[in-house]
Parts: C-alpha cells; structure tokens; sequence
C-alpha cells in the first residue's frame, strides 16, 4: 500500500493542479476532483484493509527524516483509516452530488472542496497539536468558502458568523497550545505528560484552553449557533461533509488530545456532551425547516459520541466498537438525510412527502432514520446495546436515563418526521427527481447495511444480518415490485416452512407463541390475498414484525431477545403506518414501544452487570439487591407492548386505525410478545420483593385495573375498530392478572387466554374490519341491520363475542372457568372483586357490537352491500372451526402445558381424564357443555321460530325531522351513546387522565422547545457570547469542583 | 448598555483565566528537549544557518505547507466570493481624481528595487531572518504599490494563477522527492547540503523558499487584485 | 516583572482589548479590527513564551556558535509557529474582508446585528 503521505499529496496536488486549468474547462475540473477523491478513497480502503482484515499494526509516517518529536509525524491505525475512509467518500459522494454547483462555480470551488477534505485528513493523522491547529484553520476557512456554494442567500451571513467565532476558537487555542509547550517541552501528543485535572495555572490550565476550543468545533450547546445557521443555509452536499465528515475529524481531535489530558477529563467531555445531546434533542422538537432540524439533530448525536469519548477509559476495549458504531450511524445517516433533503424541493418537514413517489427514496430515509435511533441491525444499535450494559455495570445509572431520554426525544422527531413523508399531501407539480441525487442517496443506503454487517461481525453476538428470519423478511425488499398475491404465497408459505424447520425444538410454552406467531400469521395472511396491485412496503413491514417474533420466542441471551424485540417493534410500526389515518398513532405506538425497550435494555443491562453474552435463565440468578429494580425495569418494558393501564394511550388508535388484515396481526399476534416477555420475566425471578412489597402483587393490581378499565373504555366507543381495541387492552389486563396470581391455574388460564385472545380477536377485527371496508365507516351508529346482507359476517361476530364474553358453551368458558379456580386458589380478594366486576362490563360493549351493526335498521345508503370479499372471510371460517373444536377439546394444546406447568408450580393442577377435566373446586366437561348449551340454544331457537311464524315483514319508512335539521345528527340515532346513563354515574373513571398526562409531557417539551430556542437569536456577537460563556462557565464549573 | 456589561463581564472571566495563566506562569531557565535538539542538530541535519526557517521548511514542513494552503484557499475563496460582480466583465469606472505625479514616478523606480529586495529575502531565507513568506509579501507590495499608482491596471490573472499552481505543485513535487530520495516527505536532504552559510546550501531549503516566495506572492497579488477590482464595479 | 511578563501581559491585554472591540461594534469591519489586534496580542503572547532572558536570535552565525547555541539562543519554535499563526491570520482578514465586501454589496449594510435572517 502507498504510504499515507499520498492521501494529502494526491488531494492537495489535484487542488494545486486545477489552478493550471483553464476556467471553461470545468467538467474536466470536476473529473479531476472526483478522481483524487477516489484515489484518496482507495488508499484509504486499503489501509483499512490491511488494518482491520490482516491485522497489520498502526504504521508511523515520518516527514523531513527525523524522529518525533522533533519533526511532525503522522499516524495510520485501524481507526485512522476507517475514519479517513469515512472523510473521502463523504467528500467524493458530495462532489458528485453537488456537481452542477461545483461546474457553476468553477475550478476555484472544487480546490477548496479537495482542500477541505485534505485538512481533515491531516486533522486525522498527525500527532502533532499545532499541525492539528494548522489544518483546523484549512477547514475553517474552507468552510467559509463552501458555505458560499448555495442557492441561499442567507448562506452569506452564515459564512461571516463562522468565520468569526472560528477568529475567537483560533485565539483560545493558540494561547493553549503555546502554553501547553510551554509546560510540556514538546508539541508532539505522543511526547507530552499528562496534567490531571487541576486548575490554578501551569500546565493543566493550558490544556483546558487546549480543549475547550476543539470542543467548540463539536458545536456543544450552547456555543453552536454558528453552526445550526450554516446547516440551515449551506448546500446540502456541503452540510453532509459538515456533519459527517467535519464532525468525524474534529471528534477524533479531541480524542487524541486526551492522551495528553489523562482520564480525569472525561466527566467534561460526557457532562458536555451529554448536555448537548439532549438540550440540542429537545430544541428540535418544535424545529419545521428540514435542514435546521438536521444540524440539531448532528450536534446531538456529536454530543452523545463526545460523551462516550469521555466515557472511553471505562469502556476499555469496546470503547472503539461503541464509539465507531454512533460515529459510522451518524455520519452515513445524516450525510443520506442531507442529500435527500437536496431532492426535497420546499423546506417544510412536510414537503418531504413528494419524496413517496419514490420507494427507494423512502427505503433510503427509513434506513437513515433507523441507524439514528439505534435501532437493529445497525452500527448505533449493537453500540446502544454495549454502551448501556457498560455503564449500568459500574452504576452510572445517571448517564444512562440522559442518553435514553434524549434518544426517545430524538426517535420522537425523526419518526414523526417519517409519518410526514408516508401520510402528508404531495405537492401538486411533483418535478423529476434527478438521477444521480437518487443515486448518491441509494448508495450512502447501502453503505450503512454495509455497516450494520460488519457491525454485526464483529459484535460478538449472533449477526443479524445472518439470521435467517430476518433475512427471509429483508429479502422481501428485493421483490417488492412482484404482485402482491405472489409475494403472499411466498410469505405463507416462508412462514410456514419456517415452522416446520423449528417447531422441534419449541418447549410447549414456546410451541403455543410459536404456533400463533408463524401458523397464525399465515392464517391472517390469507385475508392479504384480497389485495390487489403491488402492495409496496406491506410485506418487508409484516414479515420484519413477523421475524422477530419467531425471533424473540427462541432467545436465550438477552441481546437475541432485546434484538428480536426491537426488530418486531419496527417492524410493526412501518406496518400499522400504513393505516389510512394512522399517522398520529403510529408515532405514539413507536414511542412508548421504544420507550418501552430503553427499561428492557436498562433491565437486562443492570442484571447483566458486564457480563457479556448474558442468558436469559440467568435472570433467576441476579443478586437480591439488584433483582426488584430489573424486575420492575422489565415489567415496565413488557407491560408497555401490553398497554397496561396509564401505558395505553398507544393502543387504540394503533389498532383500530390500521389496514383490515393488519389489526389481527397487531391485536391477535403482536400484544402476545409482551406477554410472552411477561412469561419469561415470571418464570425466570419468581417475584422478587421492594421494600416488603412482593412485585408480582402491584402486577396483580395493575392487570386487575387495565381489565377494568379497558373493559369500560370499551363499552363507550362508537368505532367499532377502538371498540375492539380497547377490549385487547382488558384482556391484557386479565392474562396479566393470571400471570401475576404465579399459581398453576393462573399460568394456565392466561396461557388459554393468549390462544384464545388470537382466535377470537383476529376473527372480530377481521369481520369487523370487513364489514367497515364495506360501509365505508366504522362508526357503528352508522351502520346498523347489515345481518341479512352480511350473513356469514353476522355469525362471526356472533360466534365471537360469545366466545370472548365467556358464557358457554365455547373455549372463552374455559378460561373462565380456570380463572375462577385460579382465583380460589390465591388469597388476593381485593384485586378478584375488580376482575369479577370486569366480567359483566364486557357483556356492555360485545352487545353493542352485534347488536348496533347487525340488528336494527338497515340504512339505505348500505341496501346493495355484500358479504366482504371472500379472501377476507376464508381465515374467519377457519377461526370459527378453531373455536369450536378448540371448545370441546381443550385438552389438545392445554394438557401437555398443564404438564410442563407442574415443573414451576407443582400444586393446583388439572386432572385430565379423557374428556372430563378436574380441578380442586369442581370439574370441567367441555363435551357436555357443549352438548347442553347446544341442546337448549336449539330448543329456544326452534320455539322462537314457532312463535315468529306469524310475524309480518313491514317496509322501512324514512323519519324526517320536523323543522330542522338537528346540528349534529348522530345524537338523534339509538345507538349513539348508547350507555349514556353509564356514563353519567361513572364519569370520573372514564377521564382521560392517561392521555391528559402524555399529552401534557408533550406540550411542556414542546414549550420549553419553543422557549429555549430563542437564545439563538442569530446574531454573531451573540453567539460570541455564547462561546465565551461556554467557556467561562467551563472555567468556573470546573474550579469549583477542585 | 447591556450589551457592553455582558461583554466586559465575560472578558473579565477570560481575564481571569489569563490572568491564572500569567501566575502560574513559570519561565524556562534553559531551552527545552525540542529546542535543545534543534539548537544542536539544525546544522548537521539540514545545513541552515537559520535555525528558525529549518524549522518552519523542515522539521515542521508540514505545517508550511498548509500554510501555504491556507493562502492559496483564501485567494480562491476571495475570488469566489467576489466572483459574482465580475461576472458581467470588468466595466470600469474611471477615476475622478489623478494619483498623482509623485507615486507614478516613485512607483517606476521602487517597483524593480521592490522586487529584488523580494528575491533576495526569500533566497536568503536559511542564513539570514527572513524566508518566502517574507519575501512573498515584500514581492505582493511591490504590486500594491502598481495598483496604487494606477488603479485601473489589470494584471493577468492567468499568469498568477499559473505562478500560484505550478510552484505549488513543485513544492509538493519536492516534498515527495523528499520521501524517495530521502529520509521522508519534505526531508530537505534530496540536494546536498553544501558548505555552511553559502547561498547555496542546506538541501532543498532555498529552493522551497524560492517557490513558497513566488506562491505567496502570487496570492497576495491574486486577492488584492480580486478586492480591487470589484471595488470599482 | 521581567520583561516576558510584561511582554505576555500586553498580549494577553491586546487581546481582551482586541475581542472587546469585536464584541461592542456592530459595524463588521470594526470587529474585523477588533480580531487583528487580538491577533496581535496573540501573537505577542506566542513570541513572549518562548523568549528566554538574555539570549540571542536563533540564527547561527559568528557571533551565534553552533557549539554554544543552546546556551546562547531563545527558543526557536514559538518563533516558526508565530509565523505559521501571523499568514494564517492574514488569510482569515483577508477572507472576513471579502465577505464584509459582499454582504455590504447584497444586503446594503455592515451592521452585523441586521444579519440575523437565520435564527432558532
């Protein structure tokens, strides 16, 4: 490999070189500048190369023959290279994506553009501070310089703002660095002694005036105006390089000058850092111009890089894979996000919707905004992932709850941002999009799976981009453009294979999540096939969910299990995003849900306690001081999927407004995650105890209020889809009840209830769901007497709501039945009056159910209805046959779980014999059940028949209102409000306190947004200010806490 | 008002700080390791008399080199920013008043004597103070001094331009010579060293201070040229 | 106070005095005066460092032996970085200056107060 050296020689010659040109000669200009760039690639590849793939060791590059630290010297190791691999594709993909600007403005623009990108491979690799300071100035005034090339006038008062805090940066560190030499004898980094952190003159002073101006390249709140000012009106070819390239260097900077100031600097790097990261995530939030939001958002994730730089002595060994995975997620997001933004013709977040004409645009920018989050399978995640372990291990617990909280506000803007590209109106006049931003876009894309693979090689984990599942959902990208009923079949069939290739190793508890997960998604499946056309992005989305299910049930490390959780949690949102309106739920869902992960991660971290490859099974063995806060962290997480009450808020609107096959999956197969987290939780540590009070109790009670209250929630909706929803939430609430009662019948019950929960729930929001595409509504006072037209959807809802109420004679009896037992068996009455009570609510809500769409009055819009079509009929059939059988013979998936049950509760179990099943308290037989309720429901019948034999058909006659109209006409139909009575006795438990309370965390983050943005008053002497009160205050901080 | 109070107040933090700088303050009795090598090995390793250009051509030639950069970047950018008023050609105004007779004449005999005395700084940049960048400057005021004399003069830019590349491509050439030839990039020992304080001696010094020389003063010319000519538009 | 006190003093006096100028005067091309003469003191700061009482110049010649010169000479490197510090600065006025010139030529105004189109 040519020595390094070349790297400035090549890009620094072809600047020199451009100058010989003629100025009309720029395409050949530009031709030069892309090919030194390239070389410049190339040579770093290969160091890389030779670094990362042969092991070789850092190379030293010696100038003017003579050792260090007598002349400069410059330094090549792993992350040199991959770092100056990082800076010349930036530099060569915005050469190219900027090139009709470059050609406009000629060979001058393109030698400062390749000056640029030589300095800050000079700032990269030499080990001397004044050369750092010398190549800083280059990139100082070249970024005076490139700001210029924008079509933005504003760019001019951007350039003059930096370029005078950059006069303010340039004094303070020369002051440091002189006086740095002067207390060290030397400038080279490799030479000088290390002064611990202690103020008060002499050497330590010189190196804080040595940092603080390095960290003021990293744009830390508050002195970062300057640079938020140039994101918002600099080419965003430009802002790439700022961001990704600019960024890089200037971190790696303050890196190296910490082997000078020794690990006792570290709490200033994270303290800055950390702040930055969220005040800067919290100013976003109320940010609407793109570019602006952008520039946020990199000083955030700069800061929460430089705090793990501070952190670096604690991380050890993996402080490069932790550092490097947000450094290489960052830069490659948001270099694409900025190229994608020059594609985008208005400035509004929103206008970002004309860019959904294009899937491989919006391919692209959920990859950018999934490597920002940290979500699988990219860098950032596996870094999130060690980064938290490491800290939670050594009790920073403080760190931790900062770079979550402002990871949630940063996943807030960037998913919200997302829900504006999927869901806003395109602009009228789309333009084309031209090829080579497309191209340049795709390939930064590329680049981050690129990442997220090698990231995965060397997590010492499982790569996920190896699993099969996962590849099998990731595959469905590359056919996307295939008709939508082929890519079914492929997904039916994949899922199914998937099933048979794993269900051996499935212990029974898995076998049933396993069972409805991959057996029962492809039932569901089979609605899809009423879809016509592409259906572009549904299947990656389903089958991405659909994967980490499969994924999650077989986990036995906790990364696996956190990986899998992640994976369906994304999955899912992308899916129930394509609901009509579903915009503003899908946002709340993938927060909480994240949220949500961010207590899994903290759990599993804290019980890890730095002990790497962490099995799930060793969750029983966490010590006892540590074991009630990991339970409650978990709880919190798993109860979130669940949407326990005060955590619901997502639920509703996430089921109810998503497509009609896509609510089973996330009602029926998707909530049973949480409880199977809740499961594994249990069944690994037992119930630990907090200050006296046993956990598994507060769970009780929370399952016994989430059944209650959902069930009332329930009953007062007049969406047929919400009215559903809400009843998932009660019955979460039960299983969770039944979890929580940690007694045999208890497990079994809710191990029946997940079974029956998805048969019963998928077939209602299927028919449902049907019917609503048919009458074009779901608000049940406006649909009514639909029985004669929709027979067969008529008896679904039937056969349904008798079997969620759980009367006899089917398998919702059973649960019952066993949950009653359970209770008897546990001695918790008051949390048992509340789920008794519950019961009887649910009757209010599945009465209205059939009774408001089926029964009463047809309306004329609806007379030429039919039966949904019959793809989405076919799996409601099948569910009916479920149901029955599942009725009569309970025993075919209950008794070998009654069996395995005995090995965590041995006490309490059913006797199976033959068909007849015996608890403690009585016996259960569903046969006869069914026998008899069939027997009497048929005498009724028969004898209702006989007495309706005289009955007359009479017409239906429209009711006109006498004079007017009324205002608001839903109020005049029976079947709006129907349980008004109710609700004026119990008002008071029907507030939406939940949704008050999330809502007004939101408004108080938004405000505060709104007001702290205004510091920024875009004035530089301002911003003097703020550097200099940075730096002051700095100054103080630290003298006062010597 | 408040604004100076601010200002002050925060001046008197940075005050502080220098001011904590100044007591702890401790001043060397003898030279450092840096220094005592380079007080030492200057003339052995490179042949300059001037221990101060060895420094600045060689043993931190690379900071030279950016230097250098810094200027060639600057004269560009200066041309790109004014780049937009000169787009519609040079319509010069003519001037309302005459310069007079003193600096045109003054300006035709110091012009030559300017550039020579340019020259002989720069060549003698390792025996004696002085070196390109000086030199540099000196050469750019002899221009300054034509532009003053006649405002509406139009130098080539195609020729600066060219003056500007090609010394610094050599100087990058020499660099690299210096890394085949020699100890390493910039190593000034490609040429021999000749006899202590001679003109011709110390490597490749001179020479790199000849063409650091033409460089500056190449860019000096170009971004005076750049703001004097858009101030007439 | 010996003389590189004195001499660090300025610097340090030069440069509060240079930013103080740059951070009350709206007028750009005052506050890029104010950033030269900070600069200066800089740069004086530079030099006063590196100064050792009593000692000659490092330039070597008769009445500078090279077998006494690290006895007899001041630091040679504050001197090379002054000059790496000093172009630079030029190159940045100069930069500053073109930029006063063209926003005086688009936006009709000097007055860096009035440049705050980009805000929050």
């Amino acid at each position: 490999m040519v020595s390094p050296i070349y790297l400035i020689v090549i890009t620094l010659g072809a600047a020199f070189l451009l100058g010989l040109l003629s100025e009309r000669r720029t395409e050949l200009a530009h031709f030069i500048t892309v090919l030194a760039l390239a070389a410049g690639g190339l040579v770093s590849f290969g160091w890389l190369w030779i670094m990362a793939a042969e092991g070789a060791s850092a190379v030293e590059i010696y100038t003017a023959g003579t050792k260090p630290p007598f002349a400069i010297n410059l330094r090549v190791g792993l992350p040199e290279a991959a770092l100056l691999l990082l800076i010349y594709l930036t530099g060569l993909m915005s050469a190219i994506h900027m090139k009709d600007m470059l050609l406009r403005k000629g060979r001058r623009a393109m030698a400062v553009l390749l000056i640029a990108i030589m300095a800050l491979a000079g700032i990269i690799m030499t080990r001397d501070i004044f050369n750092i300071f010398v190549f800083f100035e280059l990139v100082a005034i070249s970024t005076g310089g490139m700001v210029l090339l924008s079509d933005d006038p504003r760019a001019l008062s951007a350039g003059i703002k930096y370029l005078i805090i950059a006069q303010v940066i340039s004094i303070l560190l020369l002051v440091g660095i002189i006086f740095t030499y002067q207390a060290t004898g030397s400038l080279n980094i490799d030479f000088m002694k290390t002064p611990e952190l202690a103020l008060g003159g002499g050497g330590t002073l010189a190196f804080f005036l040595l940092l603080v101006p390095l960290l003021v390249e990293l744009k830390p709140f508050p002195a970062n105006g300057w640079a938020l000012d140039i994101y918002q009106s600099a080419h965003p070819a430009f802002s790439a390089i700022l961001s990704a390239a600019t960024g890089s260097a200037a971190l790696f900077a303050v890196d190296k000058i910490m082997d000078i100031g020794g690990a006792s600097w570290g709490p200033v790097l994270t303290g800055v850092g950390l702040l930055s990261f969220v005040v800067s995530n919290i100013l976003a939030l109320v940010q609407k111009n793109d570019r602006r939001l952008l520039g946020y958002s990199s000083v955030a994730q700069t800061g929460l890089i430089l705090a793990v730089v501070g952190q670096r002595e604690l991380l050890g060994e993996s402080y490069l894979f932790i550092a490097g995975g947000l450094l290489i997620g960052h830069a490659v997001a948001k270099a694409g996000l900025f190229y994608l933004s020059d594609l985008v013709k208005g400035r509004m977040l929103t206008n970002w919707a004309d860019l959904r004409r294009n899937p491989l645009l919006v391919f692209a920018f959920a990859t950018f905004i999934a490597m920002l989050s940290g979500l699988p399978p990219f860098p950032g995640f596996y870094a999130k992932w060690e980064l938290v372990h490491a800290l939670m291990a050594s009790g920073k617990t403080g760190l931790v709850v900062l770079i979550l909280f402002g990871a949630i506000l940063e996943a807030g803007y960037l998913f919200r941002w997302f829900g504006y590209l999927m869901k806003r109106p395109q602009s009228n006049t789309p333009g084309t999009l031209p090829l080579r931003g497309v191209l340049v876009t795709m390939a930064a894309a590329l680049a981050g799976w690129l990442a997220a693979y090698i990231w995965g090689e060397l997590s010492g984990y499982d790569n996920l981009l190896s699993q099969t599942a996962l590849l099998f959902a990731l595959g469905f990208l590359l056919i996307d453009w295939f008709p939508a009923k082929l890519k079914n079949t492929i997904a039916i069939a994949g899922m199914l294979a998937f099933f048979w290739q794993s269900y051996t190793g499935y212990d029974p508890i898995q076998m049933i999540f396993g069972i409805i997960i991959l057996v029962g998604g492809a039932v569901i499946l089979l609605a899809s096939y009423h879809e016509r056309g592409q259906r572009i992005g549904f299947y990656p989305s389903a089958l991405l969910m659909f994967a980490g299910l499969a994924m999650l049930i077989v986990a036995e490390q906790s990364f696996q299990f956190f990986a899998a959780w992640e994976v369906l949690t994304l999955g899912s949102y992308f899916l129930i995003l394509r609901g009509k309106n579903a915009e503003p739920h899908a946002l709340s869902y993938i927060l909480f849900s994240l949220a949500g992960a961010f207590a899994i991660i903290a759990g599993f971290a804290l019980a890890a306690q730095g002990q790497a490859g962490f099995k799930i099974t060793a969750l029983a063995d966490v010590a006892a001081d540590l074991a009630p806060w990991v339970f409650i962290l978990l709880a919190i997480g798993f109860m979130t999927k669940t949407a326990v009450i005060g955590l619901h808020i997502w639920l509703p609107g996430a089921h109810a407004e998503a497509e009609t096959d896509v609510s089973p999956m996330v009602s029926g197969i998707l909530l049973k995650a949480g409880l199977f987290g809740i499961i594994v939780l249990l069944s690994n540590m037992g119930s630990p105890e907090l200050y006296g009070v046993k956990l598994t109790y507060v769970m009780l009670w929370i399952g016994a209020l989430t059944a209650l209250m959902g069930n009332l929630m329930a009953a007062f909706q007049e969406d047929a889809k919400r009215l559903l929803a809400y009843s998932s939430i009660g019955q979460m609430g039960y299983a969770i009840f039944g979890l929580a009662l940690m007694n045999h019948l208890g497990w079994l019950m809710a191990l029946m209830f997940v079974i029956n929960h998805y048969i019963y729930k998928s077939m209602l929001f299927l028919s449902v769901g049907g019917v609503a595409k048919r009458t074009g509504t779901k608000l049940m006072y406006k649909m009514g007497g639909l029985i004669t037209l929709m027979p067969l959807s008529f008896f679904v809802v039937l056969i349904g709501i008798i079997a969620v109420s759980g009367v006899p004679p089917l398998s919702g009896f059973g649960g019952r039945w066993m949950f009653y037992n359970a209770i008897l068996d546990s001695e918790n009455r008051l949390p048992m009056i509340i789920i008794f009570i519950s019961g009887p609510i649910a009757f209010l809500y599945l009465f209205r159910l059939i009774h408001a769409i089926f029964l009463g009055q047809l309306k004329d819009e609806h007379r030429k209805l039919k039966e949904p079509s019959f793809w989405i009929m076919v799996p409601q059939v099948i569910y009916v046959v479920l149901l029955l059988a599942f009725a009569v013979l309970p025993g075919m998936a209950l008794q070998k779980v009654d069996t395995f049950l005995n090995g965590m509760f041995p006490e309490g179990g059913l006797n199976w014999d033959g068909l007849l099943i015996t608890s403690d308290y009585g016996y259960w037989s569903p046969v006869w059940i069914m026998v008899v309720t069939g027997g009497i429901f048929a005498a009724v019948f028969m004898l209702l028949l006989a007495i309706n034999r005289k009955a007359q058909k009479v017409k239906q006659f429209n009711i006109v209102y006498s004079a007017e109209r009324p205002y608001r006409p839903e109020t005049t139909h029976f079947a709006w409000n129907f349980f008004a009575p109710y609700r004026k006795a119990i008002w008071f438990l029907l507030l939406p306190i939940a949704t008050r309370f999330w809502g007004g965390i939101t408004e108080a983050l938004h405000a505060t947004a709104g007001f702290m943005r205004r510091f920024y008053t875009g004035d530089a002497q301002h911003y003097v200010f703020h550097l200099l009160g940075f730096v002051v205050g700095l100054y103080l901080i630290l003298l006062g806490v010597q | 008002m408040t604004k100076h109070m601010i200002t002050f107040l925060l001046l008197l933090g940075i005050g502080a700080i220098f001011a904590d700088l100044l007591t702890g303050f401790s001043a060397d009795q003898n030279l450092n390791a840096s220094a005592e090598f380079y007080a030492t090995h200057t003339v052995s390793d490179t042949g300059a008399a001037n221990i101060v250009t060895a420094i600045i051509v060689t043993f931190r030639g690379l900071d030279t080199l950016g230097e250098v950069t810094v200027l060639f970047l600057t004269a560009a950018i200066v041309a790109l920013v004014l780049s937009g008023d000169m787009a519609g050609g040079f319509q010069v105004k003519p001037r309302r008043w005459p310069v007079g007779e003193l600096l045109e004449t003054g300006t035709r005999l110091l012009v030559p004597l300017i550039a020579l005395f340019g020259a002989y700084v720069f060549i003698n940049g390792h025996l004696t103070p002085g070196g390109g960048f000086q030199g540099g400057a000196i050469l750019a005021s002899a221009m300054l001094l034509m532009l003053l004399a006649d405002p509406t003069r139009r130098f080539a830019h195609k020729t600066i331009a060219r003056i500007e590349s090609v010394s610094g491509l050599f100087y990058v050439f020499i660099g690299v010579l210096g890394l085949a030839l020699a100890g390493g990039f910039l190593d000034n020992r490609i040429l021999p060293l000749g006899d202590f304080g001679s003109l011709l001696s110390a490597g490749a010094i001179p020479l790199i201070y000849v063409l650091i020389g033409l460089k500056v003063g190449a860019e000096f010319s170009s971004i005076m040229t750049s703001l004097s000519e858009s101030e007439d538009v | 106070m010996t003389l590189q006190n004195i001499a660090m003093s300025t610097g340090f006096i030069l440069i509060l005095i240079g930013l103080y100028g740059a951070m009350t005067h709206k007028n750009i091309l005052r506050m890029i005066v104010g950033f030269t003469i900070a600069g200066t003191g800089t740069n004086l700061v530079l030099i006063a460092v590196g100064y050792l009482p009593g000692r000659a110049a490092p330039i070597l010649n008769a009445a500078v032996p090279i077998e006494t010169a690290s006895a007899t000479i001041v630091d040679p490197v504050p001197q090379a970085l002054v000059l790496t510090a000093i172009v630079i600065g030029l190159g940045v006025t100069a930069l500053m200056l073109a930029f006063a010139y063209k926003i005086h030529a688009t936006k009709g105004t000097l007055d860096i107060s009035k440049l705050t189109d980009l805000k929050w």
